[in-house]
């Protein structure tokens, strides 16, 4: 019996190798990786190198440019996060409440997500060009404003600016995974609090938030990572720029590692980020796992 | 049930988290367009490895990897040709070429050399090639520059890929910056054209100001992810005479001149420049010269291409002019060129395939066809190449004969960009790093002392440099 379920262990492991090796091989190797490197005085282009202990961390911390970098990127998240949760929760709800050509707005409200950045990132640019773009021309034309606004180029405007993308951007993830959840909320618990004379608003609170909010605990958990990581669309937009005000840790990192070449900083940083990340998500897991033991 | 969500969320995290990592540690994806030929599958060197010709010709086998940087439609498609008339003279020999913009070609090199996923024969721009001796990449190529004829090139372009005394990079094709002009908008509003750098200011303005939106004077860039406002400040202080880079090695960002030169541009910026040329590159610049939006801009014989592609209806109103001085008396010198070569990788299985590609190139009905594809704005490389009848007779050519004079006369004089006191490491650092971009962004936008940034900047760059002293 005992040889058996050894055995049924063996062929059991047999089906998961293929999937521990890749994980293992694409994955986890990468990141021990970085994390050697990030003890080592290790050069991108330059094949020798020392082990250095925490020197690439120290210098890190000390450097004021990381610790602007760190606190765009806690506001970038933060604010593009909570835009995106606002725009989407929205987005959901007036969704799930229409009767007539759902899935036609569906598709429409999707279509940020369903394109390529570069194309995202392009566009604006494109639409918010300081001298040909469309939207400044026509904000002048409408009289709304007398100067064309330079939205990606002004000390003022050019964070928001990245965020509104941003926001514009990721909602739709939000929207559809939230509809989905929507969908999942017994329709007889409405009736019923209808019947107590509950209000819509206490409808809401009561039944349909404390049925959904695991799902939205996820997605906040997932797109923080997400949102946190985002190099593509800021670089794209402004390189990190004017003056490193849209310049978040990524970006840092980028300029460490391909602009100066000092990969075993730019791995540094990364790791640091890894560690930050972690702690938040711990964070984020604790308050789930509260919710789910309260849900069950 | 929930134990079983929360592995997965778990999962899903560590999966999030660990791929921040993986990017830093993984290599860079191909992201170029590639072309391969293979007229034959016989991949077999018959040449010794070290590239050295024999006397004998013998059959060359082999496949070669070429990278190049030449992304405009017309040049690819000239390259292409002669890659394929060579395997067509040479049936043994496939050649397999990727194209990638300069800024791609830089990432696919320095994250490739490691891992040794370069190519056998690549392109390069004159910084680069210091860059990629210093980092022992390239092979000496001095017994296919004898075969070509070394008194065939002009000694400048040579000095610029040569290291103790060997010859890293068979000069393809040379430009130089001149000052572009819209001769409608200056006769529009009754100026000549700027011969010094104040007359620059007060041309510039006036048009900036009688436009109202529609064109500009002058778009001064300073995007962090180019090199423009390095370029356009060395233009300032090179005119002077000075240099950003001094004799033994260190940078002058604090001299009078320079300071001179930055608040000079921080002034056209403000008074004259759209704001958002902020985060302008070398394409965003472009693209408003060859949408007819700038009255003057600073570039090589290559506008001329990009405004008959984009705004053909103003192709007869642009002109080159020489770079502007401090003062009128000063002499007409050129600023800045660069000569773009061929160089053979290291790490190539076939060098004497590679040189015998490249001797192939510089055939001269071949390599003046190669410069047309781009009339103008490819300077020849080889003495003499521009004054056969096939290349005075192209139109363009013809229509460009004073642009063509200026730049001659801008090329003589000049040097790429940081390399006034020869090939130096320190120049690649000094327009990779966008370290006086960064200075004038925070200058412009924060509003941060001149004469303080300025040295900010220079501390900055004199501790990039030690890393390559």
């Amino acid at each position: 019996m005992e040889q058996k379920s050894y055995k049924d262990k063996l062929i059991s492991f047999s089906f998961i190798l293929p999937a521990i090796l890749v994980v293992g091989l694409l994955l986890f190797f990468p990141v021990a990786t970085s994390l050697f490197f990030s003890f080592t005085s290790k050069h991108l282009i330059k094949p020798n190198y020392d082990f250095v202990g925490f020197a690439n961390y120290v210098k890190i911390l000390n450097d004021s440019t990381f610790w602007h970098a760190f606190f765009t990127n806690i506001k970038w998240t933060v604010v593009s996060l909570a835009g995106q949760i606002l725009v989407g929760f929205t987005a959901a709800l007036a969704l799930e409440r229409i009767r007539h050509f759902k899935g036609l707005f569906r598709t429409i409200l999707i279509i940020p997500w369903a394109f390529p950045t570069i194309v995202i990132a392009m566009s604006w640019k494109w639409i918010l060009n300081g001298v040909s773009g469309f939207l400044p021309n026509f904000l002048v034309d409408i009289g709304l404003v007398q100067e064309i606004p330079q939205f990606l180029s002004s000390a003022n405007l050019v964070f928001m600016t990245v965020v509104f993308i941003n926001i514009w951007f990721g909602s739709p993830l939000i929207m559809v995974n939230v509809l989905s959840a929507l969908q999942t909320v017994p329709k007889d618990q409405y009736e019923a609090a209808e019947i107590d004379g509950a209000s819509s608003w206490q409808s809401f609170i009561r039944i349909t938030l404390p049925h959904i909010r695991i799902v939205i605990g996820l997605l906040i958990v997932l797109r923080t990572i997400w949102i946190f990581n985002s190099f593509d669309m800021i670089y794209l937009l402004t390189g990190g720029g004017p003056a490193g005000l849209t310049q978040i840790v990524p970006i840092y990192a980028y300029n460490l590692g391909w602009g100066l070449k000092q990969l075993a900083q730019s791995s540094a940083v990364t790791v640091l980020l890894l560690i930050f990340l972690l702690g938040v998500s711990t964070l984020y897991f604790r308050l789930l796992n509260k919710w789910e033991r309260e849900g069950a | 049930m929930y134990s079983v969500k929360r592995v997965v969320s778990s999962i899903v995290t560590v999966f999030m988290l660990t791929a921040i990592l993986a990017g830093c540690a993984s290599s860079t994806g191909n992201s170029g367009t590639t072309t391969t030929q293979t007229p034959s599958e016989n991949q077999t060197a018959t040449n010794d490895q070290q590239g050295n010709s024999s006397s004998e010709p013998q059959e060359l086998k082999g496949e070669l990897t070429f990278w190049h940087s030449f992304t405009q439609g017309p040049r690819m498609e000239k390259i292409q040709a002669i890659a394929d008339s060579f395997m067509q003279d040479n049936p043994g020999v496939s050649i397999k070429i990727e194209t990638f913009s300069w800024a791609d070609f830089y990432t696919k090199w320095t994250t490739g050399l490691p891992s040794g996923n370069v190519p056998d024969i690549s392109s390069a721009l004159s910084a680069q090639v210091v860059e990629l001796i210093d980092n022992d990449a390239i092979v000496p190529l001095n017994d296919l520059v004898e075969r070509i004829g070394q008194d065939k090139f002009y000694e400048k372009a040579l000095a610029e890929m040569t290291s103790d005394g060997n010859i890293y990079g068979v000069p393809l094709y040379s430009n130089t910056q001149a000052m572009w002009i819209r001769k409608d908008l200056l006769e529009k509003y009754d100026l000549e054209i700027p011969q010094t750098w104040d007359e620059f200011y007060v041309a510039a303005k006036t048009i900036t100001d009688g436009e109202n939106g529609n064109a500009y004077g002058a778009a001064f860039p300073t995007g962090t992810n180019d090199m423009l406002a390095t370029r356009w400040l060395n233009q300032y202080v090179h005119s002077t005479g000075e240099t950003l880079i001094t004799e033994d090695g260190k940078a002058n960002l604090t001299s009078p001149t320079v300071i001179d030169g930055i608040n000079f541009w921080v002034k056209i910026y403000n008074e004259v420049s759209p704001k958002d040329s902020i985060n302008y590159n070398t394409l965003d610049e472009a693209t408003m010269y060859y949408q007819g939006k700038l009255a003057f801009d600073f570039n090589t014989g290559f506008h001329i291409g990009g405004v008959q592609a984009n705004s053909p209806e103003i192709l007869e109103y642009i002109d080159a002019a020489p770079i502007p001085r401090v003062n009128s008396s000063d002499p007409e010198i050129g600023v800045e060129s660069n000569h773009t070569p061929f160089v053979v990788w290291k790490n190539s299985k076939h060098p004497e395939i590679a040189k015998a590609f490249i001797e192939y190139f510089y055939e001269q009905d071949r390599y003046v066809d190669f410069l047309l594809s781009v009339p103008v704005g490819m300077m020849e490389a080889i003495k003499g190449a521009t004054d056969s009848e096939i290349y005075k007779a192209d139109p363009i050519v013809q229509q460009f004969q004073n642009a063509d004079n200026v730049l001659k006369q801008m090329l003589s004089g000049s040097t790429s960009l940081g390399m006034d006191f020869g090939p130096r490491p320190e120049a690649g650092l000094l327009t990779s790093q966008r370290v006086i971009e960064n200075m004038f962004q925070d200058i412009i936008i924060n509003g941060s002392d001149v004469e303080k940034a300025a040295k900010a900047a220079e501390d900055k760059l004199n501790e990039l440099f030690q890393t390559v002293q």
